[in-house]
């Protein structure tokens, strides 16, 4: 496959800054015309169903108060959360970064003499890079999610949270299905290629006495665990297995059962433009007789705790992981989702990677944003995303204040020439006269330039610039006709 | 092995003091999540029967198949539903109602089945506990005439059978419906579906591809 020659890397730790990590798909068409295609359906019916709906703006408003409510008295729900769950049945544990949520993971696993294990969809586990760490260990991993199933039997990676394998088309899936699965004859009709997930995993489900699930909320009052999904690899996950494990950030809480009255009705609506996802599965704890006897709920933390610190950034925790701004973004429209270099694309990526990363990596994130604002309008809980790219944005430059390096970036050299200049009119006012005739040999008889050489090409590469004009605002009103004061106040009103 | 707790001390001490300005007294949370507001519309104004004509409107739209009949006219109703399916077995929850079990069919009465045994049935029959008009939702909270998850999750065919009062509007009439919260609860919009490829929408994929309602007016 044309795009599988630079795999794309989604661990911040190793990832290529954005500019150059979005090369590869910008030189791709068919990958570009795959994402759009995908994004414009997305659009449409996403459009179309949060019209119908009359009390959006409320119910948006309504989320983004529980959430709030719920960040900001974190501790309390989730040890009520910890405290029901264990009740009914289920076992907690907390995790404080990304390596400890495996191993807790594993032993789970190991206690069970498990060789395999099936899982539902679940962007977390890949914020934990799961899958590779128990495949070292000798667990051997299946994806059921079709998407998933498509990026695990092709070796690629997600490119979207809630649908990972957009970038892929029919034909690519084909392929990918026809080699792996041993099916030469498979058409590439998505209705032969989904019979044909069915067939591969039915015997995997029924005889795979393990699990691992995300969560979509957990909720204090019950203890119980929401499952949103629309396939029913889900429902098979969550009751086939003698041992479930499910994995969550610690944000997920919701604090009661009714809550949900809210937080379903977005979710479905910003995610794939439905008015309800198919299936929607709630559990809490163990039930006897019904689904695993062995339930564990593994809380991550991995710097959720130090973006919750900040009451700014807090906000980025509301986030239901819908992807309606990614839907939106006219930035991830055209990159697609694995120059972001994280399994968190799009303008929820941009601000959430970093942060995760403690700012220590994928610095580059912010600036992957024309600031457009159309993933705060989206948002079903009105995350101001523009708002805390410039504050990260301003994080990273505040990091660059102590680099050697830094007298060593034309940007940076080029703004402390500036400031110097700005700051004196008499230096400011040469500076305008020597750009106008500096400008002036790049200028196009239209007004415009189109290209510059050195630095400057960095703008005119993607863009044109305005050239000087003739005069500055100061020269024409120095020149300007001299008016008494009485002609100013007979100005026509 | 022994499988631990994890580092459960100091993610709390994290959490509480990186929210310790903005945290609540425990005494006040219930009365701040209380005053949040909900301006969002929780009941719903249609009639009777138009909210019944739009639960089945959104249910046909989903692909589910919709029948109506008068409570005398169930067990008829039901029979004549199973044959047309031109399915045998079917699978019975243990409190599934004797009148909905016509006889002319192979019925297993869940006391217990494995899954390989429910995995071969050609159908199931339950009730439910509540449907939501707006969203087209059946919601199951798996009550003894609903059966274990796994008995509506296998089988291929699923006929629900519903009363009409326990048709709701919107989703959160539902919720206000609920006293106590169930432990399971499964919400059941149309059958199982994918867009993965393409976004072209593929009807059944894991769970039961045909679903169909009887809808028991009284």
């Amino acid at each position: 496959m044309s795009h599988s020659v630079e795999h794309p890397i989604l661990d911040p730790t190793l990832a290529a800054p954005f500019p150059k990590a979005a090369l590869p798909v910008l030189r791709d068409p068919q990958l570009r015309k795959n994402v759009a295609h995908a994004i414009d359906v997305i659009q449409t019916k996403r459009g179309k169903l949060v019209a119908e709906k009359t009390d959006w703006q409320e119910l948006r408003s309504a989320a983004a108060d529980i959430r709030t409510h719920v960040l900001e008295n974190l501790g309390a729900y989730l040890e009520q959360f910890e405290e029901r769950c264990t009740a009914a049945g289920g076992h907690v544990h907390c995790a404080s970064d990304a390596a400890e949520a495996r191993q807790i993971i594993l032993d789970i696993l190991r206690e069970e003499n498990a060789s395999e294990v099936i899982k539902i969809k679940t962007m977390t586990s890949g914020e934990i890079q799961l899958n590779p760490f128990l495949q070292a260990s000798g667990v051997g991993v299946f994806e059921t999610d079709l998407a998933e199933i498509i990026l695990q039997l092709g070796n690629e990676e997600p490119s979207h949270i809630v649908v990972p394998a957009l970038h892929i088309n029919r034909s690519q899936v084909r392929e990918i299905f026809a080699k792996s699965m041993g099916r030469p004859e498979l058409s590439d009709d998505p209705q032969a290629l989904t019979e044909a997930a069915r067939i591969y995993l039915r015997r995997k489900f029924l005889d795979i006495p393990s699990a691992i699930s995300g969560a979509n909320y957990l909720v204090a009052e019950t203890g119980g665990v929401v499952i949103v999904e629309s396939e029913g690899n889900g429902r098979m996950c969550l009751t086939l297995p003698k041992t479930l494990i499910t994995l969550a950030g610690i944000e997920k809480v919701v604090p009661r059962f009714e809550d949900l009255e809210v937080m379903l009705q977005v979710l479905a609506r910003s995610a794939t433009g439905e008015r309800m996802n198919p299936y929607t599965s709630l559990w809490s704890g163990v039930t006897p007789g019904d689904g695993p006897q062995n339930f564990h709920v593994v809380l991550l933390d991995n710097a959720r705790s130090s973006i919750l610190g900040k009451p700014r950034e807090r906000q980025t925790l509301r986030c239901i992981r819908c992807a309606a701004c990614i839907n939106a973004c006219p930035v991830y429209r055209q990159t697609g989702g694995h120059a972001y270099g994280s399994v968190y694309p799009g303008p929820i990526g941009a601000i959430l990677t970093p942060q995760l990363m403690q700012m220590r990596h994928a610095q580059s994130l912010p600036y992957a944003s024309s600031l457009c604002g159309a993933c705060y309008e989206v948002c079903p809980v009105k995350i101001n995303i523009p708002e805390i790219l410039i504050d990260l944005r301003a994080q990273v430059i505040d990091q660059q204040r102590h680099n050697i390096g830094r007298f060593f970036d034309p940007l940076y050299l080029g703004l402390r020439i500036a400031g110097f200049l700005f700051s004196r009119a008499f230096l400011f006012h040469a500076a305008q006269r020597l750009g106008r005739v500096g400008a002036g040999l790049f200028t196009h008889k239209d007004g415009w330039i189109h290209s510059m050489p050195s630095v400057g090409g960095k703008w005119t590469q993607t863009r044109d610039l305005r050239g000087f004009p003739n005069q500055t605002f100061r020269e024409w009103w120095q020149n300007r006709p001299a008016r008494s004061s009485t002609q100013i106040a007979k100005e026509p009103k | 092995m022994s499988v631990t707790q994890g580092s459960r001390a100091k993610v709390l001490d994290r959490i509480r003091s990186a929210t310790a300005s903005v945290a609540a007294d425990a005494a006040n949370l219930h009365e701040l999540h209380a005053a949040i507001p909900r301006s969002y519309i929780r009941k719903g104004e249609l009639s009777e029967s138009a909210k019944i004509a739009l639960l089945i409107e959104r249910l046909r739209d989903y692909d589910a198949d919709v029948v109506e009949c008068k409570l005398e006219e169930l067990p008829d109703t039901i029979a004549a539903m199973l044959s047309a399916s031109g399915r045998h077995t079917f699978g019975a929850p243990s409190g599934l109602p004797a009148a909905w079990m016509p006889s002319g069919f192979d019925w297993k009465l869940d006391g217990g089945l494995t899954h390989e045994q429910i995995e071969v049935l050609d159908g199931v029959v339950t009730g439910a506990s509540c449907a939501v008009a707006d969203s087209g939702t059946i919601v199951l909270h798996h009550t003894p005439s609903e059966g274990r998850r796994v008995l509506t999750l296998l089988p291929d065919w699923h006929l629900c059978i519903l009363y009409a009062d326990q048709v709701v509007e919107t989703l959160p009439e539902y919720f206000a419906r609920v006293q106590h919260p169930p432990a399971l609860v499964t919400w059941i919009s149309g059958p199982s579906a994918t867009a993965d490829i393409e976004m072209t929408r593929i009807k059944g994929v894991h769970g039961p591809r045909h679903l169909n309602v009887i809808l028991v007016h009284h």
